[in-house]
C-alpha cells in the first residue's frame, strides 16, 4: 500500500516558454549522445588536441621573445637556431600584426581542418539518435502530440547536432585560441590574432550549420538504426576517395564530397594565400622558404573553388531539407 | 454557445491519395467520457490525429477547446493529452525519465515535471519498474506509461486510441477504471477510441460511431439504450425453466445464453412488465441487466445501414 496520496492531482504552475521546450529536446539529445562511451572518448581526444594546440601556441609565442627559456633551450640544441629565433623576435617587433596574425591564421586553419573529421565521426555515431530512432520507435508521434511543432522538434534536433560539433570542434579550437593567447608573452597577441579567431568562428559556424542539417537529413533517410550511420560514413569515405581519383579526369566529381567542399570554404575564409604572400614580402627568410612551395599548391591556396563548393553544398542542403520534409512531415 | 462543446467539427474531411479516410464529419461534443466506435479502418485514429493537427485536414474545419485546429495546434496540444495506439516510447529511456521528458515538452519546469511524472506513475499504478528502461516493459506497463505521459501536464481533454489493446482482462479492467476516474472524479474529458464495445459501454456517457469515414451515430449511451428497450438479461439463482415457461405464457421470446443468463424480450419501454411477471411467478432474480446489447445492436445496425447506403 502506498504511503502517499496516489490520486490524481491537478497542476497549476506556470508553463515555460517555447525556447525552453526546444532546449529540452536539444539537451536530451546531447545527453543521449554522451551516454555512448565512444562519443565521450572522442570528445576527450578533441579536447586533448586543443591542449596540444595551446602548448604549440605557447611554444611559438616564447620563440618570439628574446632570451626566453624556450629560445635558450633551442640554442643548446643548435646554435643556428638561436639566430633563427632572433630573426623571429625582430620580426615580431617590426611586424607584430603579421607575425602573430599569419602564424595563428595558418595554425588555426590546419587545426580546424584536422579536427573536423573527429566531428564528422561524432556525427556519424550520433545520427541514429537524431531522427532515425524517433521514426523507428514512433516517438515522433509523442513529440507531435505535445506542445511543440515539428519545426520546434527539428530545431531541437538541429541544436543537438550543432552542440555535438561545438563540443568536438569549435569548443577545443576556441579554447586553444584563448588559452594560447593567455599564455603568450604579450597581451597584444589577443588583438593581433583576432583575425584568426574571426576566421575560425565564421568557418566553424557555417560548417557546423551545414553539417548539422546534413546529419539531420541523413538521419531521416531510414528507420533502421544501422542504415543511417552507414550512409553517412559511406558518403564521407567515398567522397574522400573519389576526389583524388577524379581530380585529373572529372574535377567536378570532387564536389560530391562534402568534406572537399568544406575545405574549399575554409581556404576562402582563412585566405592563406594572402597571408603567405604578405609574409613572403615582409620577411626575407620566409620569402626564401615559401618559394619552395609548388606553384599548383599556391594556386590552390589563392583560388579555392568557392563557387563550385557553394553550389554543391547548397544542393546537398536542398537534398537534406527535402528528405526531412518528406520523412518528418510538417504540420 | 461555442464554449459548451469541447470538440466541434464542420464537414471535416481527410483524404489520403484516393482514399477518403474522413468524409464530412460534423460533430459537437460536450465534455464527459466519449466513446469513439467503429470497425478497423473506420477513421477513428484519423479523426483523433486531425483534431490534434498530427494530420492536415483536407477540407472542413475543427475546433478543440474553442481553438481552431490548423491555426492554434500548439496551444491545443498544450491542453490536450494523447495516447497513440502503437508503442511510442523513446528507446533507452526509463519510464520515469520518459514521462518527465514528456512533461517538460509540455512546458513544465524540470523539478515540477519530475515530481508530476512520479505522481502520475503512482496514479497509473506503476511501481519500481518505472526505473527500468521502457524497452523491457510488458504491454500492460507500456499502456500505463502511455496513459501517464498523456495526463502528466494536467490536460483538459485526453484522446485515448485503443488504450486496452494487448491487455489481459484484469489489466483492461484496471486501465478502464483509471480512465473512468479521470472523467468522473477529476473532470477531464476523455475521448476513447476503441472497437471493443463493452469497454466503451463500461465507462462512456456519449457514443460516436463512425464507419468508412462517416459519422453514423452521435448520442448519449442513455438515449441509445432507451431506443433499444424491450429486452433484458436476467441472472437467476434457481432453475431457468420456470422463467422460460412464464415467458412462454406471455409469448415473450426467451433464450438461455451460454453464460447461464436468460435473455427476455419483454417488448416494453420499461422493466415493469418483466418485474411483474417475476413477482407473479415468484421468481427471485439475482440481477437484471436492461437493454444488454443496445450498443452492439446500434453499432451493427449503423454499420449495416452504412453498408447498404454505400
Amino acid at each position: 500500500m502506498p504511503l502517499h496520496d496516489t490520486s490524481y492531482q491537478h497542476w497549476q504552475g506556470v508553463h515555460l516558454g517555447l525556447w525552453s521546450r526546444r532546449w529540452v529536446i536539444a539537451r536530451n539529445g546531447l545527453t543521449a549522445c554522451l551516454q555512448i562511451k565512444g562519443m565521450r572518448q572522442l570528445a576527450t581526444v578533441c579536447w586533448l588536441a586543443g591542449l596540444i594546440m595551446t602548448a604549440m601556441l605557447f611554444f611559438i609565442g616564447q620563440l618570439l621573445v628574446a632570451d626566453s627559456v624556450v629560445v635558450q633551450w633551442v640554442s643548446t640544441l643548435n646554435p643556428n637556431l638561436q639566430t633563427f629565433a632572433r630573426l623571429l623576435t625582430a620580426w615580431l617587433e617590426q611586424h607584430p600584426e603579421i607575425s602573430v596574425r599569419t602564424t595563428q591564421n595558418v595554425l588555426f586553419y590546419y587545426f580546424s581542418i584536422d579536427l573536423m573529421p573527429f566531428s564528422i565521426f561524432a556525427l556519424g555515431m550520433a545520427i541514429p539518435l537524431l531522427v532515425t530512432r524517433d521514426l523507428a520507435s514512433n516517438a515522433i508521434i509523442i513529440y507531435a502530440s505535445k506542445a511543440v511543432s515539428r519545426g520546434d522538434y527539428l530545431l531541437g534536433k538541429f541544436a543537438t547536432a550543432f552542440g555535438l560539433i561545438a563540443l568536438t570542434w569549435l569548443g577545443p579550437v576556441c579554447a586553444a585560441w584563448f588559452m594560447g593567447n593567455l599564455l603568450a608573452p604579450d597581451w597584444r597577441f589577443f588583438w593581433h590574432s583576432r583575425a584568426a579567431l574571426a576566421h575560425v568562428l565564421l568557418y566553424g559556424l557555417c560548417s557546423m550549420s551545414f553539417l548539422s542539417l546534413l546529419a539531420l537529413g541523413v538521419s531521416a533517410l531510414s528507420t533502421k538504426e544501422k542504415a543511417t550511420p552507414t550512409y553517412w560514413f559511406l558518403w564521407w569515405v567515398l567522397g574522400g576517395v573519389l576526389g583524388p581519383i577524379a581530380i585529373q579526369t572529372r574535377p567536378w566529381l570532387q564536389h560530391l564530397s562534402f568534406n572537399y567542399n568544406l575545405d574549399q570554404i575554409a581556404l576562402a575564409v582563412f585566405r592563406l594565400g594572402t597571408d603567405l604572400k604578405t609574409a613572403q614580402e615582409n620577411v626575407p627568410v620566409f620569402g626564401e622558404m615559401l618559394r619552395n612551395i609548388q606553384p599548383q599548391t599556391m594556386a590552390a591556396l589563392n583560388t579555392p573553388a568557392l563557387g563550385g563548393a557553394s553550389v554543391a553544398l547548397l544542393l546537398m542542403l536542398g537534398l537534406a531539407a527535402g528528405t526531412i520534409a518528406r520523412r518528418v512531415k510538417p504540420e | 454557445m461555442a464554449s459548451q462543446f469541447v470538440i466541434q467539427t464542420q464537414g471535416l474531411s481527410k483524404v489520403y491519395g484516393h482514399q477518403r479516410a474522413l468524409d464530412g464529419v460534423t460533430l459537437q461534443v460536450a465534455p464527459g467520457a466519449i466513446g469513439l466506435l467503429g470497425p478497423n479502418g473506420a477513421g477513428k485514429t484519423t479523426l483523433l490525429k486531425c483534431l490534434l493537427q498530427l494530420q492536415p485536414i483536407t477540407s472542413g474545419s475543427a475546433r478543440v477547446l474553442g481553438r481552431e485546429v490548423g491555426r492554434e495546434g500548439r496551444e491545443i496540444r498544450k491542453r490536450v493529452g494523447y495516447t497513440p495506439e502503437e508503442d511510442c516510447h523513446i528507446p533507452g529511456m526509463a519510464g520515469c525519465e520518459y514521462v518527465t521528458y514528456c512533461a517538460q515538452l509540455c512546458g513544465l519546469p524540470f523539478q515540477a515535471a519530475r515530481q508530476r511524472a512520479h505522481e502520475m506513475l503512482d496514479f497509473v499504478g506503476m511501481g519500481q519498474e518505472r526505473y527500468r528502461k521502457a524497452d523491457t516493459y510488458s504491454t500492460g506497463m507500456k499502456q500505463r506509461m502511455k496513459l501517464a505521459q498523456a495526463i502528466v501536464h494536467d490536460p483538459e481533454i485526453v484522446f485515448l486510441d485503443e488504450p486496452t489493446n494487448g491487455l489481459d482482462p484484469k489489466g483492461q479492467a484496471q486501465i478502464l477504471e483509471l480512465i473512468a476516474s479521470l472523467s468522473r472524479t477529476y473532470g477531464i474529458t476523455v475521448v476513447m477510441s476503441s472497437h471493443l464495445l463493452h469497454n466503451v459501454e463500461r465507462i462512456c456517457e456519449q457514443i460516436i460511431i463512425i464507419a468508412r469515414g462517416r459519422l453514423l451515430v452521435h448520442d448519449s449511451l442513455e438515449n441509445l439504450k432507451a431506443s433499444r428497450r424491450g429486452a433484458a438479461e436476467v441472472v437467476l439463482a434457481g432453475r431457468p425453466q420456470d422463467l422460460q415457461a412464464a415467458c412462454a405464457r406471455r409469448q415473450w421470446p426467451c433464450e438461455l445464453l451460454p453464460n447461464g443468463h436468460l435473455r427476455v424480450e419483454h417488448q416494453a419501454g420499461s422493466l415493469n412488465p418483466l418485474l411483474q411477471l417475476l413477482a407473479e411467478s415468484k421468481i427471485v432474480p439475482l440481477e437484471i441487466i436492461p437493454s444488454p446489447n443496445a450498443l452492439e445492436e446500434t453499432f451493427v445496425q449503423a454499420l449495416e445501414m452504412s453498408h447498404a447506403a454505400s
